[in-house]
């Protein structure tokens, strides 16, 4: 099977120790679609069962897809699938990326890079086209990520784009990124390019991207998807009333109105009224600053930003003067938990002389955002800070640091909230100096070691949803069981917005039901915090939602924006259309698929990974080992039952249920919640399931 | 004198009409050079075209490429950012001049977030054309736009060369020079760009804009 276009054709293969770099067709792979399925491929083959994260066996694989660097909407995603240090069992899990990467690794040439084995001295690859190179990075090391990356592009060229990771992934700390641009960050896995001496990959690509249909139908597919997507997560009502809309919600990010300025902008640009049909307004729509950052993020704002082929811009690019007083850039750009994660380790408000509480709210989590991201700390989905608020709040941070550390501690700046205490936490944490450092190793190694009880794991305002030790990510307050299910499929917080950006379109509750029958069935999503227990139609929407997130990390799309399962457009009585990944993957590739066998390559790959948690956590019953939720969730509003109004509450059999009917609907043991050989057969996995049955455990 | 050249002297408002029109030429240098092609303008970018001008409005632009790739699947059938006809990925993420010492503060998505493009001018005295060795350039009757007969490219990089704003790109795959033909009047990248950071404009509505921008 020739690859006629979509995919780049060939895979870069880079073994640090020996310093063998080679190339590989990527038809092997082309079951796997591309990003996070070559990346479970890779680790499934090649990784065997026991490797620790840093070790030298390990792999890192930078995975895009057919649709990444084709110019399809929101197609700029970079996947990067190695183990997780921070994960009990260190198993497999994906870390992304927006920005340019992406398409200048397509354009260079290339669907993937596979990295293994250990450099003998600090590096960086460079990737100009067919030229790759292992260069000396021994005057970046020690470095943070944005000198890095300047760094590297004064050496490779202004149009090269280059991913790094600061002084965190090289002290190889558990929670570190790996970054591009000014606000791409992909949190988990910087540490295993630091193991592997790999302080960057630098990327030059003079190629292009083959679309093997036709040019002006593949044109108007684009502009057919510019008219029915949204804002930011896929809202599609304004959030305030306007005279064009039949429906606004004050929650949506479609968040631009009349007198809502970029006021930082070379002159002020209002963001304005925006109608569904204004192509060329779309990027005015989400005005994310204000949702971050507040009220006053307004007057900082000098434009939005984002990734590659995206017309939606969720990164906030802001100017703070005031930053330059704690030593940062003043030019600040960043997203959602890239700037509430680092905000999560303070007390609560900021307090900065001659500001208000609004202003000096911008300032402190611009700040803690520039310094982690220059580190390159990740906030483990804002769990470091609330597990850093535990330890101080129940007398373990006191007990555990020696005196002399914890007298050394500037918590008089943290009591009152003086942005200036995020240098010296995430130097501590960047260079593992002393026991404060033990938060960058993630809540499960944490736990273990500074002794806290089970009242951490249990007390829901932690949020952690299993013993793996990950927070929730649109958990049981999505759906109730929807959410609850699909955040425990996962090896890390689960990173699936296919469900979230549905239910926050923002229509209202009667439209999104008619909507969701059609899509998997009567049933299938409650009234918020009103919820009824699992169903058939639930059951199909868990199992949908994970798969269209698999799809998009493989593709590379981004699961923030798509599936596009809603529209603005009431002539369409806001439909979307969830067959377009199909259309744009056909038109691409050449490959006709249909939406169902297009998720059915999806559905392979996420089994895969059902497998490789099974294999890496050597279990027979993955329901017991790894599915089990912290508790909290059915122990909640104890003078509330599950299913009552106003409640998030889960039931443990209902729980148990609806693991039950997901294993058989994805064709699991319904029992043991691991793949049976019939539906490893059918997906085209019968080695496997062989490999499964070796080990002892392929349980049907 | 070519019919192009001609259609640019007899235009109903020309270049220096509306110099003179917004008052420009009388405020001196320093405000003019905010206007003119290939100054080092921080805010907007005017561009003479055959028929007119493309506006690139850098405090508009974030910087998502969908110009890029829109120009050149439509105009080659894939996405390349070399021959993008447009070309913003080049100044993207350190400006035209790439990495310098001040690059905190300096242009760019990694300093303070101004996106500067390089789009064809369609100059009335195209460098491009006049040396190109094979007369491989020639202008399009709908549009006057300059473009290249890949039939007669013989892929020296003349051209290349010898643009000012290095425009035309050679096309790695093909060996083939290319450069922007306003897609014969769709012109793509200004419908598709998400801000409206971009505009293809005649001389007339280019005044318009400008009496609109500054409210005079």
């Amino acid at each position: 099977m020739a690859l006629k276009g979509g995919w780049a054709g060939t895979i870069l293969r880079v073994d640090l120790s020996t310093e063998q770099i080679t190339r590989e067709s990527t038809e092997k792979y082309s079951r796997y679609i591309g990003g996070m399925g070559i990346g479970y491929k890779v680790m499934w083959d090649e990784v065997p069962q026991g490797t620790h994260p840093y070790a030298e066996e390990n792999r890192i694989i930078f995975g895009v897809g057919p649709l990444t660097g084709t110019g399809a909407m929101c197609s700029g995603r970079t996947n990067i699938t190695s183990l997780l240090p921070s994960n009990p069992f260190h198993g497999v899990s994906d870390s992304h990326m927006g920005g340019h990467f992406a398409v200048e690794m397509k354009y260079a040439g290339y669907d993937a890079i596979i990295i293994h084995g250990k450099a003998k001295r600090p590096v960086w690859l460079r990737v100009v086209d067919q030229d790759v190179t292992l260069e000396d990075a021994s005057v970046f090391w020690g470095q943070g990520t944005f000198n890095t990356i300047t760094g590297i592009t004064a050496i490779m060229g202004k149009d090269s784009q280059v991913a790094a990771i600061g002084q965190a992934g090289e002290n190889q700390v558990n929670l570190s990124v790996i970054r591009t641009g000014p606000s791409h960050s992909a949190g988990g896995h910087g540490g295993v390019m630091g193991s592997k001496n790999l302080k960057a990959i630098g990327i030059t690509g003079t190629g292009s991207v083959k679309i093997a249909g036709d040019r002006n139908a593949w044109h108007k597919l684009n502009k057919d998807t510019f008219a029915i997507v949204g804002a930011n997560n896929q809202h599609v009502v304004p959030s305030t009333p306007q005279a064009w809309a039949e429906y606004h919600d004050p929650s949506s990010r479609w968040t631009s109105r009349k007198g809502l300025f970029w006021g930082a902008a070379p002159y002020p640009i209002e963001t304005g009224e925006v109608r569904p049909e204004e192509a060329n307004k779309i990027g005015y729509r989400t005005m994310k600053a204000i949702k971050d950052l507040g009220p006053a993020a307004e007057k900082y704002t000098v434009r939005m930003g984002g990734c590659a082929s995206c017309p939606v811009r969720c990164h906030s690019h802001l100017k703070v003067p005031e930053l330059a007083a704690y030593g940062v850039s003043t030019n600040v750009a960043n997203t959602c938990v890239g700037f509430s994660g680092p905000h999560g380790i303070m007390k609560g408000t900021y307090t900065i002389e001659g500001k208000t509480k609004d202003e000096a709210n911008v300032i402190g989590r611009t700040t803690g955002s520039q310094i982690a991201d220059d580190y390159g700390v990740w906030c483990n989905y804002g769990q470091i800070g609330r597990d850093f608020k535990w330890a101080i709040s129940h007398g373990y941070l006191e007990k555990v640091l020696p005196r002399e550390e914890y007298n050394s501690l500037s918590m008089d700046k943290w009591e009152k909230g003086d942005p200036d205490f995020f240098r010296e936490f995430y130097r501590r944490i960047a260079f593992k100096e002393g026991e404060l450092a033990t938060l960058g190793e993630g809540a499960y190694y944490l736990a273990r070691k500074w002794g806290f009880g089970e009242d951490y794991w249990t007390d829901k305002n932690n949020k952690l949803w299993t013993k793996l030790g990950y927070p929730v990510h649109h958990s049981n307050e999505s759906d109730g069981i929807v959410g609850g299910v699909i955040s425990s499929m996962f090896n890390r917080d689960a990173q699936c917005h296919t469900h979230q950006n549905f239910l926050g379109s923002g229509l209202p509750l009667n439209v999104m039901q008619e909507i969701s029958a059609e899509l998997w069935g009567e049933g299938a999503i409650d009234e918020p915090a009103n919820y009824t227990p699992v169903n058939d139609a639930k059951v199909r929407f868990i199992k949908w939602s994970i798969i269209r997130n698999i799809l998009h990390d493989s593709l590379t799309l981004c699961n923030w924006m798509w599936p596009m399962h809603v529209s603005p457009l009431k002539e369409r009585n806001y439909r979307g259309d969830t067959a377009l990944e199909s259309k744009f993957f056909a038109m691409a590739t050449g490959f006709k698929v249909s939406e169902a066998e297009l998720d059915e390559h999806a559905e392979r790959i996420f089994t895969l990974h059902r497998a490789l948690t099974a294999k890496q956590m050597k279990s027979t019953n993955l329901r017991q080992d790894h599915d089990q939720l912290t508790g909290w969730q059915f122990d909640m509003d104890p003078d509330k039952e599950a299913f009552s109004k106003g409640t998030i509450k889960l039931d443990r059999d209902d729980y148990e249920k609806a693991l039950t009917l997901l294993y058989r609907e994805m064709g699991w043991d319904e029992e043991t919640g691991i793949p049976t050989r019939a539906q490893l057969t059918k997906l085209d996995l019968k080695d496997v399931a062989d490999e499964l049955e070796r080990m002892g455990l392929l349980t049907a | 004198m070519s019919e192009t050249q001609s259609q640019l002297l007899n235009q109903k408002i020309t270049r220096r009409d509306f110099l003179k029109y917004t008052g420009i030429s009388a405020i001196g240098a320093t405000t003019m050079s905010w206007l003119l092609p290939g100054c080092a303008s921080k805010d907007i970018k005017v561009f003479e075209t055959a028929d007119g001008m493309i506006i690139h409005e850098s405090a508009r632009c974030t910087g998502c490429l969908v110009c890029e790739a829109t120009c050149s699947v439509g105009n080659d059938g894939k996405a390349s950012q070399v021959t993008a006809r447009i070309k913003v990925s080049q100044n993207y993420a350190y400006g035209p001049k790439g990495v310098r010492g001040d690059w905190v503060n300096g242009p760019g998505e990694m300093g303070n977030f101004t996106l500067v493009a390089d789009t064809c001018r369609q100059c009335e005295q195209p460098a491009c054309a006049l040396a190109c060795p094979e007369n491989a350039i020639f202008e399009h009757e709908g549009t006057g736009a300059r473009e290249v007969d890949p039939e007669k490219c013989v892929g020296c990089g003349t051209c290349v060369r010898a643009c000012p704003w290095g425009i035309p790109s050679l096309d790695p795959e093909t060996n083939v020079s290319t450069k922007c033909i306003l897609c014969h009047g769709y012109t793509a990248c200004v419908k598709d760009c998400p801000t409206g950071a971009l505009q293809y404009v005649s001389w007339d509505d280019a005044i318009q804009k400008y009496k609109e921008h500054f409210q005079v």
